[in-house]
C-alpha cells in the first residue's frame, strides 16, 4: 500500500487529534473536578487544623463526608470509561484506610506524648500519615488509570515530608498550599490543557 | 509490503484507534462516547467496528448498566502493537525513508 509524504502527515495530524480530543473526553468525565474537590477539602481541612485546633476534627469529618458524596455523585454522572479494575479500586481505597486505621488504633495506647510540643510533633506525623496514605493510593492507581497519578502521588509525597522535617511550626498551613494546592493544580492543569 | 496496515489506514478506523489506545489498556470507552467524539452515526462506527474486531484490534462487550443497554469497547494487544507498528511506518514515511 503506498502513502505518500503528504498523506503520512495527514494521518498523523489526524492521530494527533483524536489524542487531544480523548484526553478532552476523559476530562470532562470529572477526573478534573474530582482533583479539584479534594483539593479545595485539603486547604479548608489544614487551614482549619492551623486555625480551628478544637475544632478541626469536627471541620475534617464534614469535608470528607461531603468529598465521598460528591465524588460517588460525579462517578455516576455518565462516564465514558470502565475500567475493569473500577471495583477494585473502591475496595482498595476502603481496605488501605482501614489498614492505616488499624493500626493507628493499635499502636496509639503505647504512645506517650509528654507536653505542648511533643503533642504537637505527634499529630503532625500523624497528619503526615493520613495525607500520604491516600498519596500511595494515587500512585497504586496510576499504574491502571494515568501514569501521572504516580507522579502526582510521589511528588504530595515528598510535600508532605519536606513539611514534616523543614517546616514544622507551619506544617499544616504548608499542607494547605503544597497539598491542597498540587491537587486543585493538577485538576486546573488537566482542565485547561486537554479540554 | 509497505508497513502501513489498511485495516487502520481507513481515517474513522484510525481516529477509532487512536481514541481507544490513548486510554489505559482494558480500559474501555462507550460506544456513545466513541460516536461522539468521532462525528459519526451509529451504523458508520457499527461497520468499522466490526471490521476492526474482525482483524482482532478490539474487543467489543455489549452489557446493561442498570435497564439500559450499553456497548464498550476497548483494544486487544494486538491492536495496540499494530497501531504502533502504523505509527512508526507513518514517521518513516515522513522522514523519507519507505515504511515496511
Amino acid at each position: 500500500m503506498d502513502v505518500s509524504k503528504e498523506e503520512a502527515q495527514k494521518s498523523l495530524g489526524e492521530i494527533q487529534d483524536t489524542v487531544q480530543r480523548t484526553k478532552k473526553m476523559v476530562a470532562y468525565a470529572g477526573g478534573d473536578t474530582l482533583f479539584i474537590v479534594w483539593g479545595v477539602i485539603w486547604v479548608l481541612g489544614y487551614l482549619s487544623t492551623h486555625f480551628l485546633p478544637l475544632l478541626c476534627q469536627w471541620v475534617w469529618l464534614v469535608l470528607v463526608a461531603a468529598g465521598i458524596i460528591i465524588s460517588i455523585m460525579v462517578n455516576r454522572s455518565g462516564m465514558p470509561l470502565r475500567i475493569p479494575a473500577g471495583k477494585n479500586i473502591a475496595w482498595f481505597w476502603l481496605l488501605l484506610y482501614l489498614y492505616a486505621s488499624l493500626w493507628i488504633a493499635l499502636l496509639f495506647p503505647f504512645i506517650k506524648v509528654r507536653g505542648h510540643e511533643q503533642s504537637q510533633m505527634f499529630w503532625r506525623h500523624m497528619g503526615a500519615i493520613l495525607a500520604t496514605v491516600p498519596m500511595f493510593a494515587y500512585v497504586v492507581m496510576g499504574f491502571w488509570l494515568a501514569r501521572f497519578m504516580v507522579w502526582l502521588g510521589l511528588a504530595v509525597t515528598a510535600l508532605t515530608f519536606l513539611g514534616l522535617l523543614a517546616i514544622q511550626p507551619y506544617f499544616w498551613l504548608w499542607m494547605a498550599a503544597a497539598g491542597g494546592g498540587t491537587l486543585i493544580g493538577t485538576g486546573l492543569f488537566i482542565r485547561n490543557r486537554w479540554r | 509490503m509497505s508497513g502501513i496496515d489498511k485495516v487502520i489506514h481507513e481515517p474513522v478506523r484510525l481516529r477509532v484507534m487512536a481514541s481507544l489506545v490513548t486510554v489505559a489498556p482494558k480500559a474501555q470507552v462507550d460506544f456513545t462516547y466513541l460516536r461522539d467524539l468521532l462525528k459519526v452515526t451509529d451504523g458508520n462506527l457499527g461497520a468499522h467496528l466490526q471490521r476492526l474486531e474482525e482483524a482482532g484490534y478490539i474487543a467489543v462487550q455489549k452489557t446493561f448498566v442498570g435497564r439500559k443497554p450499553r456497548t464498550f469497547i476497548s483494544t486487544t494487544l494486538k491492536g495496540r502493537e499494530a497501531f504502533a507498528h502504523y505509527v512508526a511506518a507513518l514517521k518513516q514515511i515522513i522522514e523519507g525513508g519507505e515504511a515496511g
